[in-house]
């Protein structure tokens, strides 16, 4: 019998049960899906992060900040306790390091920026405008108006997305126009509310991904010494600290200098080691949430065999007759292993279908929910997707699917394939 | 004339729980090319398996049957499946694959055998033709009645032009008249097409179109005796 005709009678007993099938199916479905959304969420996740490092984020630069630990320096937070703390000073001090080509500071905070009846959070940089301009020659560029070098004290450039914070037109400022700047201050039991105005100089030209340091979309620069002085610190949170040269022996030396220059009570983290620690957290967690997923393609394959066995038994005297007919015992196998990869192949592609779908879904909305934080809250709106992350479906990912749902489901059918195998045909035939 | 089926001192036992029961205890029989043979005799008296054991889809448990002189208990599950490929078998209760239609169904040794897709299709509908059902091809067994079955089960028993057709009962589940006409059939094609048959019936207004008779009883065959209708 040969192969075609092996296939077309294995779909003829598919469809024979069409709502069985169509349940079995849904098992491999919800598996196969499940898979497929996580890894293409996670995986456009690495795209996200890798494409910012290769836009926004120098190789050779390098962050400090105070305490040890992961300075991640996600939107300006500060890991460092409040007894060790950087400054200014620090940031010249580091300049002195061999190696060092620039050293700049950021002291950023949380605050609300206001225009006509338009309030929304974020985060505000404080940066030496010249130094920060160096350090992100392709990336800290105006789209409109100018980034001086020389910032009145009121200056500020707005990243790309402030413009227009909920992408639907609507204009939050524009170059020119004064923005009202607030925050908190003193105790959380007794906040006093401060403001100053700012007069918006420049927009940052659209960046792209999200930011894990170097310049972002989602915050506002102003001048560090207005940054200091209106937020009454010396405080740095983060020194960005560019090599002559972003070889990994430079990028040692540095980092051992400022360690032992600051006794070993500061982070200082390379790109190229943020991305590593990045990878891996991500790998872990994507190898934890696709053995939770392979759990339920398990439990879709013990779906399968159960099925099966009871289509062997309802067919018994099918097969008894397929045999009287002539048909060997491993054609009778194969039927049923077909039957069975049918089965999951067709719950692949949905599978992969309906994954790729959820993915998009919780790209678009999910991650808007997750992201909102510090930097998208707008009147209770949402100011899109701060994490703007695309699922991405590779093509292993896809061909991995396809194997997966196959593989479990003849995997699952071996067993009642083999038991349709073994049948003595004049028992099957006398089978009521 | 040459010897198709022959068995020799042929016994089957088969275990009931613990009690054995001896459903053949020696048959001796001959077929030759051309032949047709009824077996019959009372329920119980081993029929049906006797009809297992010629058809290859039993082994017997001591004694020999060969078919064109091969013994079918030396050969392996493969073997016996090729062997079942020139047997042509036409079950009491029809045993057609109910979700396939007439044609399908004929088609179906066709690709088991491993012909290609238009020799089936050629091949098919002229033993549809043959049986007189060339109108009822696309039509389900469940769209059928007993008559129109058991025909489209003899034209799958033919489709690959076997040594023999073996029938277990063929008119058992059919009225009188419609089991005339499967005789007229059948003898048709015995004395036109020279298909040797064999066929159990314990209806003796059925047994009496058959060049032979073989009366089975409690496992052994009485005799054996030209009932001369035929020749």
């Amino acid at each position: 019998m040969n192969v075609l005709d092996i296939f077309s009678y294995a779909y003829s007993g598919i469809r024979l049960r069409k709502l069985r099938a169509a349940l079995t199916t849904l098992g491999i479905v919800i598996g196969i899906a499940a898979i497929v959304a996580l890894l293409s969420l996670s995986e456009g996740f690495r795209v996200a992060i890798t494409s910012q490092f290769e836009r926004g984020f120098a190789l050779d630069v390098l962050t400090v900040t105070a305490g040890r630990g992961l300075g991640f320096g996600l939107g300006g937070v500060s890991s460092g306790t409040s007894e060790e703390y950087l400054t200014l000073n620090d940031a010249r001090a580091i300049y002195g390091i061999t190696g060092v080509k620039l050293s700049t500071a950021i002291t950023s905070k949380s605050v609300s920026l206001s225009s006509g009846d338009l309030t929304f959070t974020i985060t505000a940089a404080g940066i030496n405008f010249t130094e920060y301009s160096q350090l992100y020659d392709t990336s800290f560029i105006a789209e409109s108006g100018s980034i001086p070098l020389n910032p009145e004290n009121d200056s500020i450039i707005l990243g790309a997305r402030i413009v227009d914070p909920w992408q639907n037109g609507t204009v939050f400022a524009e170059v020119g126009d004064y923005i009202n700047v607030t925050w908190i201050t003193g105790s959380i039991t007794r906040p006093v509310v401060m403001n100053y105005v700012f007069h918006v100089v420049g927009v940052l030209k659209e960046i792209g991904g999200f930011s894990i340091s170097g310049p972002s979309d989602t915050q506002v620069y102003i001048p560090i010494s207005t940054a200091q002085t209106i937020f009454e610190t010396d405080r740095v949170n983060q020194i960005l600290v560019q090599l002559v040269n972003g070889d990994q022996t430079t990028i040692d030396s540095v980092t051992a200098s400022v360690e032992s220059l600051f006794d070993d009570k500061v982070s200082v983290l390379s790109p190229a080691a943020m991305l590593n620690t990045f990878s891996s957290i991500l790998s872990t967690v994507q190898l934890f949430l696709t053995g939770l997923a392979g759990i339920s393609l398990l439990v879709a394959g013990i779906g399968i065999m159960n099925i099966m066995i009871v289509s062997v038994m309802e067919r018994t005297r099918e097969i008894g007759i397929l045999k009287s007919l002539g048909m060997k015992n491993k054609t009778v196998l194969v039927i049923f292993l077909c039957e069975a990869a049918v089965i999951g192949l067709l719950g692949a592609v949905i599978g992969i279908g309906f994954g790729y779908g959820l993915s998009s879904f919780v790209a678009r909305f999910g991650l808007a929910l997750m992201g909102g934080g510090g930097n998208g809250v707008l009147n209770g709106q949402r100011a899109g997707s701060v994490f703007n992350i695309t699922p991405v479906l590779t093509p292993i990912v896809i061909l991995g699917a396809l194997v997966f749902g196959v593989a479990t489901s003849v995997l699952f059918g071996l067993y009642p394939a083999w038991r349709a195998s073994k049948l003595k045909p004049v028992e099957a035939l006398r089978y009521e | 004339m040459t010897t198709i089926v022959q068995t020799v001192d042929l016994k089957k036992t088969y275990m009931l729980g613990k009690v054995p029961v001896y459903a053949l205890r020696g048959v001796n029989l001959k077929v030759e090319s051309g032949d047709f043979v009824a077996i019959v005799g009372p329920s119980g008296s081993g029929k049906s398996t006797l009809l297992n054991l010629i058809g290859a889809l039993d082994k017997p448990s001591e004694g020999k049957v060969l078919i064109d002189g091969v013994d079918v208990s030396a050969l392996n599950d493969d073997q016996l499946a090729e062997l079942r490929r020139r047997v042509g078998f036409v079950f009491q209760f029809f045993n057609l694959i109910p979700r396939l239609t007439a044609s399908e169904n004929v088609e179906l040794p066709l690709a088991i055998a491993g012909l290609n897709k238009r020799e089936r299709r050629e091949k098919t509908f002229e033993l549809l033709k043959a049986v007189g059902l060339s109108e009822r091809v696309d039509h389900n067994p469940t769209e059928m009645s007993g008559g129109e079955q058991q025909r489209v089960a003899i034209a799958r028993a033919l489709a690959n032009d076997p040594r023999f057709l073996l029938l277990d009962e063929p008119t058992g589940n059919i009225d009188s008249k419609t089991a005339d006409m499967l005789v007229g059939l059948l003898k048709g094609l015995n004395e036109e097409k020279g298909v040797t048959i064999i066929m159990i019936t314990h209806d003796m207004n059925i047994a009496k179109h058959a060049k032979h008779v073989i009366r089975l009883l409690d496992g052994r065959n009485e005799e054996t005796k030209t009932e001369g209708e035929g020749d």
